[in-house]
């Protein structure tokens, strides 16, 4: 079991199909991994139905069925082709490696002053109001302190990190915002990768500020 | 122990006639069962289109879900989720999709709108029937029932309208906290949240 986990009302808002895409996505790869938390999404989800089977109802127009049963006989695939053979083989779809192309490791890292490099994907989901980040923090390596404008949720997806609150695995699953001034530390003896999506710039705290902070422009 | 204390989980999900339909549908591409399904849920759809504001793309929404679980009906599990909650799933990607193919070109869309929102029992490599996942659509049914009406009228909007704490917030002029805490109430009924979790 992950021991941070996303918190229940972000995952009524995933069950809902409420959160944008950069949240969507580190809410899937959490999921992905965390038994307990697609058990709770279940349920959420169960009540999505619940609830839309007791709100009020509206009537189809009358030859609605008739235009469905055209399509699926227009169909050129079959039966069997009905769905694609990955999602009947059941080989999980991987959203990360869809998005990146390579892996986490050879990708094109802006290297930061110190032990942190960066990754902007923004522009992988157009139309989106939020910053999506990369951040590698070098084995054994320690980011400068800092605190966050808005809100920043994180999932690990490589290595580990430890701060003040904790240490967070592998798909461990973190919330941060204007009260947490943290100085993560890269754990174990592997590169620590997290993907961030960012409502607001991270602001440093340290003597180094405003040179090392990644995010200012 | 009676035979049935031993079965509950088998007995539960066949008791469920649209979990039956489903699967007929699945296996034997039986239209009947389709149909049944159709007037059952097509309308719940239609209303879950209008109250998301798509009032001009409401049957086309309707269309797009029934297509839907005719070509991804061989993939249903009735021991992996209650057919009511599957066909939710689906009417909310498709909602989802079509509002992204509205916004943007196919070009853009480098993550399939089914790459973060899963349908339940798709792309899983668990073959586990789980207990919870038969029980949770009876108990969700049976604890709402007991749910005060504020704390159902907040899910509703999240569910139905797609609006954000802070929208219903917003809406109904109250608080954020007032909205968390509603949710969270009832979530607690419905033993969602996690024991040790602070939320």
């Amino acid at each position: 079991m992950k021991a941070h986990h996303p918190d229940t009302i972000t995952l009524m808002e995933f069950s809902a199909g409420n959160l944008s895409e950069p949240h969507a996505l580190c809410i899937r790869l959490h999921l992905d991994e965390c038994a307990d938390c697609r058990s709770r999404v279940d349920t959420l989800e169960s009540l999505g139905a619940v609830m839309m089977e007791n709100q009020p109802q509206t009537e189809v127009s009358s030859g609605m069925f008739d235009s469905i049963l055209s399509r699926i006989d227009s169909d050129v695939s079959d039966a069997g082709q009905r769905v694609s053979t990955a999602a009947k083989s059941g080989r999980r779809v991987r959203p990360l490696e869809k998005l990146l192309g390579d892996d986490l490791n050879n990708l094109p890292w802006k290297r930061q002053l110190g032990d942190v490099s960066v990754l902007d994907i923004t522009d992988r989901f157009p139309g989106q109001k939020e910053q999506v980040v990369l951040q590698k923090l070098a084995a054994g390596g320690k980011a400068p302190s800092h605190t966050h404008r808005g809100e920043e949720t994180t999932i690990v997806l490589q290595g580990a990190f430890a701060d003040n609150k904790g240490v967070f695995n592998q798909w461990d699953f973190v919330v941060l915002n204007q009260e947490d001034d943290h100085k993560p530390v890269a754990v174990g003896c592997e590169d620590c990768i997290t993907l961030s999506v960012l409502s607001a710039p991270v602001k440093l705290t340290g003597t180094f500020s405003r040179m090392l902070n990644p995010f200012i422009r | 122990m009676s035979t049935l204390d031993q079965k509950p989980a088998r007995a539960e999900g066949r008791k469920d006639p649209w979990s039956q339909l489903l699967e007929k549908v699945g296996k034997n591409q039986d239209r009947e069962a389709y149909h049944a399904l159709f007037q059952h849920f097509g309308p719940q759809i239609k209303y879950y289109a209008m109250a998301n504001g798509m009032a001009n793309h409401a049957e086309e929404l309707v269309q797009e879900v029934f297509v839907s679980i005719w070509r991804r009906s061989c993939l249903y599990d009735w021991k992996k989720a209650a057919a009511s909650t599957w066909i939710f799933t689906i009417a909310r990607n498709q909602r989802i999709d079509m509002l992204r193919k509205m916004q943007r070109t196919s070009a853009e869309m480098q993550v399939e709108t089914e790459d973060l929102w899963q349908i339940p029992g798709e792309h899983e490599n668990e073959p586990v029937t789980s207990l919870h996942r038969l029980m949770s659509e009876r108990r969700v049914r049976d604890s709402l029932k007991h749910l005060p009406e504020e704390q159902i009228t907040v899910i509703a909007k999240v569910y139905m309208e797609s609006k954000s704490h802070q929208m219903v917030a917003n809406e109904l002029n109250i608080p954020l906290g007032t909205v968390k805490s509603r949710v969270r109430l009832a979530l607690n009924k419905l033993k969602v949240i996690l024991q040790d979790q602070n939320v």
